[in-house]
């Protein structure tokens, strides 16, 4: 609600909102590094190289989805549907991934073109329509994890070949393929986000639609790449844990929407649009992973750990929400 | 303090965070007066409001009320001794009626469990806006309210408070002419019986027209309190802005207008404006004036592609052309900058480097990558060729005052390079330091050829600026005037104009 | 990473849309049908994209298709509520029986409880709710555990230290494995539970609780029991990729085909089979009869089998 007090009031607000902002941007990182000390002196077995990997490991599919989620969340949308395209996906690569049928680039991009299709048509309806994103993709959530038991009969589809069992579990040089992934989308994806026109046009759609159409942006072009983007993102995160759980599962991905999108809003991505950054987003699917991780090595029952994830998904958005109000 | 002073504020200081907000500062006010509160955004009027309401308590200084001190009292306190404010956005809850919004809080049912008196609430609430003089039924929702009725419903709630003095923030700055009217009258009603009002505006012509006194801020310091009588426009701007201003407007240096850059034929949009033929020239400034809901900004939107229109043409250089959407507008060099600065203009989680280059990044970038160094360069020059205040290129843009945020709108749309550029009010709420500024700029890009049509409700800025004026009245264009032939009396002439043969569609 | 669902919505979405499509279904056939009546026959089932439950479907399916008899299929999502609201659409449309798959021991029981009231014969099948049905057709899932643990026992000659991965916890078969694994444990003290943590019946889940379990301890896990093969086949492969396999057993429940290869290829130690195509037509059998109100079995218990390498060709389908 604004009035017309906080408008005028330039000296209160400003000292106030640098205070807010340094909350939410270093906030993060702090708690993330106190939560880590803590697991260390927890348990001896949290830091090391080793689990440290496999945190990596496990939280790299969750990240790829968040990256793809935060673009839209910038533009002010929403992607729920990207959990079921991590089962279509995986289902149709798996489809091509069988061992002596086809080289391992085609169930690659098989599964990267089901993906882009699946974005490009959320983006279609999202932007030729008045019905608002959240409910289109939780329709395309529910068309997606149809298609994918259609597909795959309602069952695993399995035995695939070694080269495309490589890619999400393989190793090179000792770093799991993951790892490796991870980080060139992490870079990629900053690197749309920070320093291309693409990214600038999310912010400001996200920002404010109208100021940006009367600047000239093709806000629906924006959108449409923006979906498609976080499709192609969804599929790769799709692929990926389809090698390396080595079967192409039609019940895949079930619910990782929720933890792709807790990611990039404790991240600090505004659920209004127009802010969030790729660094965030990945320091807040780390933290996810590192608290899931942690409480296993400590032996924690899966309950209390969803109680202090929801704990955490509320802290970051109340964040979120103080920083907004002193925007208004 | 005479016997006839009502509120007197004395060595008010505060301190934001180590910056004085108000320091020193003193106002007086008398029983039954307008008293004008004027200075730049920034000067320390909302400050000050705000300690007298008790949003805010002063660091020092002591504020008396009837003689008693009143510094620390809290929002209900200040209430109940009968200081209220006419908010610059309303603060009314939609859903509620007149009535219920009027006595909001002090229903007085004896209980929170006990039935409201809803009829006795509807009963004295029309009983009050009749004395007023308005006509608004007490028993109807606030949403279905124009703002200028709402506007009404925020006095009668401070009357119904038994409210001594009465702070209005901007009141008129959503009125049409006949509303402001409305307001003047029932102010004058008000100060017969006693009541003070605190009156805050930028329009010049309101202050002289019904303030008794006038007291200026400057940088939260006290510069002057004069009896309005005895001000003149450039005695109160030289003392709002600490310096005599040689003119706000640019003098007309009488080069020639070049090519035709637009020109509009029958243009119509079914219901909202119709039958609108001109021409703008390359280095020529085309005014467009008329009342609050004559279709000027209609005709601005149609042409940048935000609205359909269903009769006429627009050509550019001459040649026809359609524009669907702003992209095909801005394709053809046309650049808006609207009157709604908030919801067309920036992007508030922006910064004021981001906001300038928006519109012209494909210019600052080598395929998808933006080039980092030029855009900061380009936007660093534009904020100096704009005199744009604030910290750096790297400050969002939501922290800047409304004329520097207008600044950067208008620098957004010049660094695209438009041929021809429109205005919509492009000084509304601005200090009259921006405001120079401002004009200073569009001279200067008239001067460059651009061609520039300007959209506004200041008759003096309209006439200080334009080459011709075109009058608007309820969508039709009623006359296009020269620069010498124009005068206030003639545009509101022109405005005012009821054509009763053909209604306002004009099919 | 636990699921949160929000999916209320979406729940009901898809229960009236599965609602309309069933109706318009079984109308169209029983016009097509002619003069004689044919029985039809709800069918609830817990998760249409569990493998093991979609064969004891396709199994119905097959059943019904010989008998004569119209099914309607619906799928309660996991989600008690649903399955409840199914019923009573069952009981709305006049079925002649219901078959229903339970997801949960407590929550699906008021469906048991309607059905009886309406005088439906209701007939559960693969696991149990609290309140009686007419019929159970299934297996005892505490033998299925029983038998996985006491493999485990035997291998590791009564002595050292075993995880144990759940299933969605309160579920039926996560609660009866539970049980049946702690009575073999109980009979072996030198077996000790190390630790133990829901896997959520799925590969991905129980590869990343593997993983964690390996970084906590390490080479002193001597076997793996898993509730499900989908559980049980993740954990392999987080022993795979650690270099840990040839050193622990997992065994797990259910024989699905991916399990079978496994324990084929040496990789699951072994697995359990439960009948799904036994319970799939039993099922039906005893519907039938209870609708066409002749004596039927009130309890039709399906034997578990253990398969290891040693008799996984017989299990195995061309």
């Amino acid at each position: 609600m604004k009035n017309g007090f906080t408008t005028s009031f330039n000296q209160v607000s400003t000292s106030y909102k640098t205070r807010v902002q340094g909350i939410g941007k270093y906030g993060l990182l702090a708690a993330f590094l106190l939560i880590c000390i803590a697991l260390s002196v927890l348990t001896p077995r949290f830091l090391t190289v080793q689990n440290l990997m496999i945190i990596v490991t496990q939280v790299s599919i969750n990240a790829l989805l968040a990256f793809g989620v935060t673009f839209v969340i910038i533009t002010g949308g929403i992607d729920l549907s990207i959990g079921s395209m991590v089962a279509v996906t995986g289902v149709v690569a798996a489809s091509f991934a069988h061992p002596d049928t086809f080289p391992v680039a085609v169930p690659l991009l098989m599964g990267l073109l089901a993906g882009v299709a699946f974005g490009a048509f959320n983006g279609f309806v999202v932007t030729r329509s008045n019905v608002p994103p959240f409910i289109v993709t939780l329709g395309t959530m529910t068309i997606g994890r149809g298609l994918a038991l259609i597909l795959s009969n309602g069952r695993p589809v399995s035995n695939l070949s070694d080269s495309f069992n490589f890619i999400g579990g393989g190793k090179v040089l000792g770093v799991p393929t993951l790892i490796i992934l991870l980080i060139v989308a992490f870079i990629s994806c900053t690197i749309v986000l920070r320093k291309t026109v693409l990214g600038r046009y999310m912010y400001a759609v996200g920002g404010n639609e109208q100021a940006a159409r009367a600047s000239g942006i093709r806000v629906g072009a924006v959108k449409m790449a923006v979906y498609t983007l976080c499709g192609g993102l969804a599929a790769l995160a799709g692929i990926l844990l389809t090698s390396r759980i080595t079967t192409g599962q039609p019940n895949a991905g079930a619910g990782f929407e929720l933890d792709a999108i807790a990611a990039a809003i404790i991240g600090g991505t505004s659920t209004s649009g127009g802010s969030g950054t790729m660094t965030g987003t990945l320091i807040g699917a780390l933290l996810i992973g590192v608290i899931s991780n942690g409480l296993d090595l400590l032996n924690v029952t899966s309950y209390y750990q969803q109680v202090v994830m929801g704990i955490i998904i509320i802290g970051a958005v109340v964040l979120d929400s103080l920083h907004n109000k002193t925007n208004a | 303090m005479t016997s006839d002073t009502i509120l007197q504020v004395r060595g008010l200081t505060k301190t934001f965070s180590g910056v004085k907000a108000l320091d020193d500062v003193q106002l007086t006010i008398r029983k039954g007066e307008v008293h004008a509160l004027m200075g730049e955004n920034g000067a320390g009027k909302s400050t000050l409001m705000k300690i007298l309401i008790g949003l805010l308590t002063p660091d020092s200084g002591e504020i008396l009320f009837e003689g008693n001190d009143l510094t620390t009292g809290n929002v209900g306190d200040v209430l109940k001794r009968g200081i209220s404010m006419i908010h610059q956005e309303m603060l009314m809850i939609p859903e509620l009626t007149v009535a219920q919004n009027i006595f909001l809080g002090r229903e007085r049912s004896g209980g929170l469990l006990r039935w409201l008196d809803d009829r006795r609430l509807t009963e004295k609430a029309g009983a009050l806006l009749e004395q007023m003089g308005v006509a608004i039924r007490p028993d109807m929702p606030v949403k279905y309210l124009s703002v200028a009725q709402m506007q009404m419903v925020e006095i009668a709630r401070a009357i119904s408070n038994n409210a001594s003095v009465i702070i209005m923030d901007e009141p008129t700055s959503a009125l049409a002419d006949a509303e402001v009217a409305t307001l003047f009258r029932i102010i004058g009603e008000l100060t017969r019986q006693g009541v003070a009002i605190i009156y805050i505006s930028h329009k010049m012509d309101e202050i002289f027209t019904i303030a008794d006194t006038v007291t200026v801020l400057r940088d939260g310091k006290y510069i002057a309190t004069r009896p309005a009588a005895e001000l003149d426009i450039d005695t109160l701007i030289a003392l709002m802005v600490g310096r005599k201003l040689d003119s706000l407007f640019p003098v007309p240096d009488g080069v020639p207008a070049g090519e035709v850059m637009l020109s509009v034929d029958g243009l119509g949009r079914r219901g909202v404006f119709a039958d609108i033929s001109f021409e703008v020239r390359a280095g020529e400034v085309l005014g467009i004036a008329g009342l609050m809901g004559a279709g000027r900004t209609e005709i601005a939107r149609a042409i940048f592609g935000l609205d359909r229109i269903s009769q006429g043409e627009i050509r550019i250089r001459g040649k026809r052309v359609v524009i669907h959407s702003p992209q095909d507008a801005i394709g053809h060099g046309i650049g808006y900058v609207s009157e709604d600065r908030k919801g067309w203009g920036f992007i508030p989680g922006m910064s004021v480097r981001e906001n300038l280059t928006l519109a012209s990044l494909r210019k600052w970038s080598s395929g998808p990558f933006i080039r980092d160094k030029q855009e900061r360069d380009v936007a660093t020059a534009m904020m100096g060729e704009l005199n744009v205040k604030a910290t750096g290129p790297d400050q969002l843009v939501t922290y800047l005052s409304g004329g520097n945020q207008q600044k950067v709108v208008i620098g957004n749309r010049l660094l695209a390079q438009p041929a021809i550029l429109i205005l919509d009010e492009p000084t509304r709420g601005i200090d009259i330091g921006a405001k120079a500024e401002i004009y200073r700029l569009i001279h200067q890009w008239q001067q460059r050829g651009v061609a520039i049509i300007m959209i506004s409700s200041e008759l003096p800025e309209i006439l200080g600026m334009s080459d011709r004026i075109m009058v608007l009245a309820q969508g039709k264009q009623t006359t296009m005037l020269s620069r010498h032939e124009a005068s206030q009396e003639t545009i509101m002439r022109y405005a005012m104009h009821r054509d009763r043969d053909t209604g306002p569609t004009g099919e | 990473m636990k699921r949160i669902r929000i999916a209320t919505l979406s729940h009901v979405l898809f229960a009236v849309l599965l609602l309309v499509g069933c109706n318009q279904s079984t109308s169209s056939e029983k016009g097509a049908g002619g003069g004689s009546k044919k029985l039809v026959v709800g069918v609830t089932m817990l998760s249409m994209q569990n493998e093991f439950i979609v064969n004891v479907h396709d199994e119905m399916a097959k059943k019904a298709e010989a008998e004569g008899v119209d099914l309607i299929t619906v799928d309660a999502e996991r989600s008690p509520l649903k399955q409840v609201e199914q019923v009573e659409s069952f009981i709305a449309q006049k079925v002649d029986a219901i078959i229903m798959n339970p997801c949960e021991v407590e929550a699906s029981s008021p469906a048991v409880t309607k059905a009886l009231a309406a005088g439906i014969p209701i007939i559960n099948v693969n696991s149990e709710t609290s309140t009686k049905p007419s019929a159970f057709v299934g297996s005892d899932d505490v033998e299925s555990a029983r038998i996985a643990m006491k493999f485990i026992a035997e291998k590791l000659g009564g002595k050292g230290n075993v995880v144990m991965m759940h299933g969605y916890m309160g579920q039926a078969a996560q609660i009866k494995r539970e049980q049946g694994a702690r009575e073999i444990l109980k009979q072996y003290p030198n077996l000790k539970l190390l630790a133990q943590q829901t896997g959520e019946w799925d590969r991905a889940k129980a590869m990343s609780l593997m993983e964690n379990w390996i970084q906590s301890y390490g080479p002193q896990i001597n076997a793996v029991f898993a509730h499900n093969d989908e559980m049980g086949l993740g954990a392999v492969k987080a022993l795979e990729d650690a270099g840990l396999k040839s050193k622990v057993i997992v065994v797990s429940i259910d024989a699905i085909p991916d399990a079978l290869q496994a324990v084929k290829k040496g990789t699951l130690d072994a697995t359990v089979f439960q009948n799904a195509e036994q319970q799939g037509s039993k099922a039906i059998e005893t519907a039938l009869k209870a609708a066409k109100r002749q004596a039927f079995e009130k309890q039709t218990l399906i034997p578990f089998q253990l398969v290891t390498t040693a008799n996984v060709a017989t299990f195995l389908k061309p």
